[in-house]
């Protein structure tokens, strides 16, 4: 019969090789489509079956991993008696159902913790830690640090940070500077939270620019988390040579209003980078550096459009009144719709006795559109 | 003469044709490789992204939601309402009335307590006269910002007038019909925020069919394939061009186009750029293909980014008629396009953009269906000359058609292995159903209207901008709701 087979395959192909070229790929093809599409409806069906039997086991194992929490922690008979927690023993039959040697089941019940971990606080959070650690889940985590993947790695430096398992800075620190931008954030926000003592220390090293989403959960990590160290931000924005840090840094600045960091914000108005000086502007508007102004006014001609309006916003933050007349001038005589506007508002900001009145001179004096600018800016519905 | 002209057509189709037919299946093949690459890579990415960050924070980058309106009184409400449950701090959302003639523009200062204010803006991109400007009383509706404009029969000059009036360095264009994600800001300003070395100039996601779904006030409950055989066509159009398409070109920085649909955009390289195009039949094109100009023009690195997840539904044409309408309007927008730009085709200057978009929307978009008409033309001359060689035509036919079910199938396989939209199984198997149908029901029609748009245009006929009626979303107690969309989605 295999010999049958083999003669049929062969007359077949001594055949296949006597037809034209064009004839011979699109049977090729043919065969490669067909085989293609079912493995494609084969796939389809795997996928769909595999999530059926994910979820079916999640709905399965879940009431069992929140009894064992419910129990172990948030019903633990010790809590609350001012015992502490390192001292408070779980129940170790429950702990050492074979259930939870099962690898699926195991990372089903770190993400319940981190998920609980992140409802409560004190001593039912530390208990949970606890649990992680005494049923050995950070041994899990810590394996997928050593995994090739980044996003294992990313994986691992997630748990551990929410557990609050420290890593050693041999083992972040590098992670810091990863050219991959996702391990790179991922280790950044471990850091901050896990060093007790320098959160801000991969400030210094960093080489690898700052992502403004990066940014986003970086500033969110930095303002909400209780206990961090936060130190005076111009000591980077002086010697940083990353420009992705010092941007950062301007907007900590601005956030924990640090005075102290206003002679280190201002050198940066000398800076080459348009960009970087519009963000030092903002920075010294967000601060009311009042000291500021004057030097604001004397570059102000120099600067490209985007600058020019960071500077008219600053000075309407500032709302010093030394200032008025040179937001009147600009206001009437510069052809820049933009500026004409943040003109406006600036002085609308100030609100004293002396902006009011300017603002009622202004009206009279000037022409139609300006007029509509004034009242634009004056509406308080319009809040852009 | 005759049988030289025979010969050199048969030279023509067999040899020239053949290679450009296995040269677009290779491209095919490519994109979808690039996509699954692109897919799993954003997938891996996403697995650890906490959206939640964005919320709340003071650095979000603000955005202008611009959302023209042409007699939409019957579900102008929802669809506003729906515009303002976006799940992000810094946005606005700018409706443009464009020139209504129905009560679309009271009800909205009915129900959103509006007052005319004095409004300034700069006249950045010409657009019909604003007639007014309305802002809302109510501290509730704060984001919102209506403006009532004379129409200018297109979008375009719609949401030229809504740049204009914008406050944020970010726009997103989409239609005031369409039911977006409440996550869409976020995941469309993602990318921009997140690229390393280039200046993200516009980002888009898929579009799908809204046709079945259940929607609710503008809130889409329950994600269903769609029941109208037209619109399921489309459905599966839409998950090749997105998922399958979109993202592989995304995965070499060469996206062709970002859809009027949905697309956020940098306001500033798009202003500079000029801004939407109102003589234009495909405005969403024309300015990504301008946009790329202004970049490449001024040295600017510069990308358009696309990512797999759905984040809009709109109701697709499900009588042929009107479906004509729109398919013929959008081959005029790509030869109207090819011509104003030919500049770009093969010319280094524009990179990417001159030497893979432009080649491959010009000889594989634009070109496609008249060579697959003068082919089907030869066929059939062949066939009454009695010169058809059956067995190997066969095969060739057999060859087109498996490969089509092919890249359509790994189309949906590609959406299964992501998302899963749809729960059950007889919705995936609703638009598999497609596939094995598409190439013998639908495609002929697209390349019938494709053909009648490219002479329409050459033919300087002019457009009729007509009403079109759609049934409305399917609501929980399915009552369908008939309305009038804005002419120049038509």
């Amino acid at each position: 019969m295999w010999k049958d087979l083999v003669d049929l395959l062969f007359q077949a192909y001594e055949q296949f090789s006597l037809l034209p070229l064009f004839i011979e790929i699109a049977l090729a093809f043919i065969i490669i489509a067909i085989a293609a599409t079912i493995f494609a409806y084969g796939a389809i069906l795997y996928k769909r079956y595999r999530t059926y039997v994910h979820e079916k086991r999640v709905a399965f194992i879940s009431p069992i991993i929140e009894e064992l929490i419910t129990d172990q922690v948030l019903l633990n008979e010790n809590l609350g008696k001012d015992i502490p927690t390192e001292e408070i023993e779980f129940d170790k039959e429950a702990l050492s159902n074979k259930v939870y040697k099962k690898p699926f089941v195991r990372q089903i019940l770190i993400e319940t913790l981190i998920q609980y971990r992140k409802n409560f606080r004190g001593e039912v959070g530390e208990l949970l830690r606890k649990l992680y650690i005494d049923m050995d889940l950070q041994k899990d985590s810590f394996a997928k640090m050593k995994s090739m993947r980044w996003e294992r790695k990313i994986k691992a430096v997630v748990e551990l940070t929410q557990m609050d398992i420290s890593i050693s800075d041999v083992t972040i620190l590098p992670l810091t500077n990863s050219t991959n931008p996702s391990l790179r954030a991922a280790a950044r926000n471990a850091y901050i939270q896990l060093s007790k003592n320098e959160p801000f220390k991969f400030f210094d090293i960093a080489t690898e620019p700052l992502l403004p989403w990066d940014q986003l959960e970086m500033f969110k990590i930095i303002t909400t988390t209780k206990d961090i160290a936060i130190p005076n931000f111009s000591r980077w924005v002086s010697y940083s040579s990353n420009k992705s840090v010092v941007s950062f840094c301007l907007k900590l600045i601005a956030h924990y209003d640090q005075q102290s960091a206003i002679p280190a914000v201002m050198e940066l108005l000398n800076n080459k980078d348009h960009y970087f000086r519009a963000d030092a502007i903002i920075c010294l508007g967000k601060l009311s550096a009042e000291v500021a102004e004057e030097k604001m006014v004397r570059i102000y001609n120099h600067q490209p459009l985007n600058c020019q309006v960071e500077i008219l916003k600053a000075m309407g933050a500032i709302a010093s009144g030394k200032y008025l007349e040179f937001l009147k001038t600009e206001f009437l005589y510069s052809s820049n719709f933009d500026i004409r506007m943040n003109a406006a508002r600036a002085i609308i900001k100030h609100n004293t006795q002396n902006s009011r009145l300017l603002v009622e001179e202004l009206m009279e004096m000037t022409h139609e559109e300006n007029q509509l600018i004034i009242k634009h800016c004056l509406n308080p519905l319009i809040k852009y | 003469m005759g049988t030289t002209f025979i010969e050199y057509a048969s030279w023509f189709f067999e040899t020239t044709v053949f290679i450009y037919g296995v040269g677009l299946l290779l491209i095919y093949a490519i994109l979808a490789i690039l996509s699954f690459v692109n897919i799993r890579l954003f997938l891996r990415k996403e697995s650890y992204t906490d959206y939640k960050v964005i919320v709340g924070s003071p650095l979000a980058p603000g955005i202008s939601v611009i959302a023209p309106a042409f007699n939409e009184g019957l579900t102008i409400i929802s669809n506003v309402r729906s515009l303002l449950t976006f799940d992000y701090p810094n946005y606005e959302v700018i409706i443009i009335n464009d020139g209504s003639t129905d009560d679309t523009l009271q009800k909205v200062i009915d129900e959103f307590s509006l007052v005319q204010v004095d409004f300034a803006y700069d006249v950045k991109l010409s657009a019909k006269p604003v007639r007014g400007v309305y802002k809302s009383t109510d501290e509730a509706y704060a984001k919102l910002l209506v403006v009532d404009k004379e129409n200018g029969k297109a979008k375009a000059d719609a949401t030229n007038v809504g740049i204009n009036v914008s406050a944020f360095p970010y726009f997103l264009c989409t239609d005031v019909d369409c039911i977006l994600h409440t996550q869409t800001l976020q995941m469309l300003i993602k990318p921009i925020m997140e690229e390393e070395k280039r200046r993200v100039m516009a980002t888009g996601a898929t579009l799908r069919m809204a046709n079945s779904c259940e929607v609710d006030e503008g809130v889409l409950i329950t994600i269903k394939a769609p029941r109208p055989l037209l619109a399921r066509f489309q459905e599966l159009e839409y998950i090749r061009s997105f998922v399958l398409g979109k993202m592989g070109w995304s995965y070499i920085n060469a996206v062709p186009n970002v859809s009027g649909g949905l697309g956020l955009f940098d306001k500033e390289i798009a202003v500079k750029s000029g801004g939407y195009d109102p003589a234009s039949f495909g405005e969403d094109m024309e300015l990504r293909m301008r946009m790329s100009r202004y970049v490449y023009d001024n040295k600017i690195d510069a990308s358009v980014r696309y990512i797999p997840n759905t984040l809009c539904w709109t109701e697709g044409p499900t009588s042929v008629k009107i479906f004509m309408r729109q398919r013929t309007r959008w081959a005029r927008g790509l030869l109207q396009l090819m011509l104003a730009h030919k500049k770009m085709l093969f010319n280094p200057a524009y990179g990417r953009v001159g030497l893979v978009v432009f080649p491959y929307n010009f000889f594989f978009e634009l070109l496609a269906p008249v060579i697959e008409f003068l082919g089907i033309i030869y066929y059939i001359f062949l066939i009454y000359f009695g010169l058809v060689n059956w067995p190997y035509a066969i095969i060739l036919l057999i060859f087109v058609y498996t490969y089509s079910v092919m890249i359509s199938t790994l189309s949906v396989l590609w959406d299964q292995l992501t998302f899963q939209y749809y729960r059950t199984w007889k919705d995936v198997a609703r638009i598999a159903a497609m596939v094995f149908i598409e190439m013998l029901i639908y495609h002929p029609l697209i390349v019938v209207f494709s053909i009648r748009g490219y002479y329409f245009q050459l033919t300087n006929r002019k457009h009729s901008w007509g009403n079109m009626q759609r049934a409305g979303f399917k609501k929980k107690a399915d009552d369908k709701v008939p309305k009038n969309t804005n002419p120049a989605a038509t």
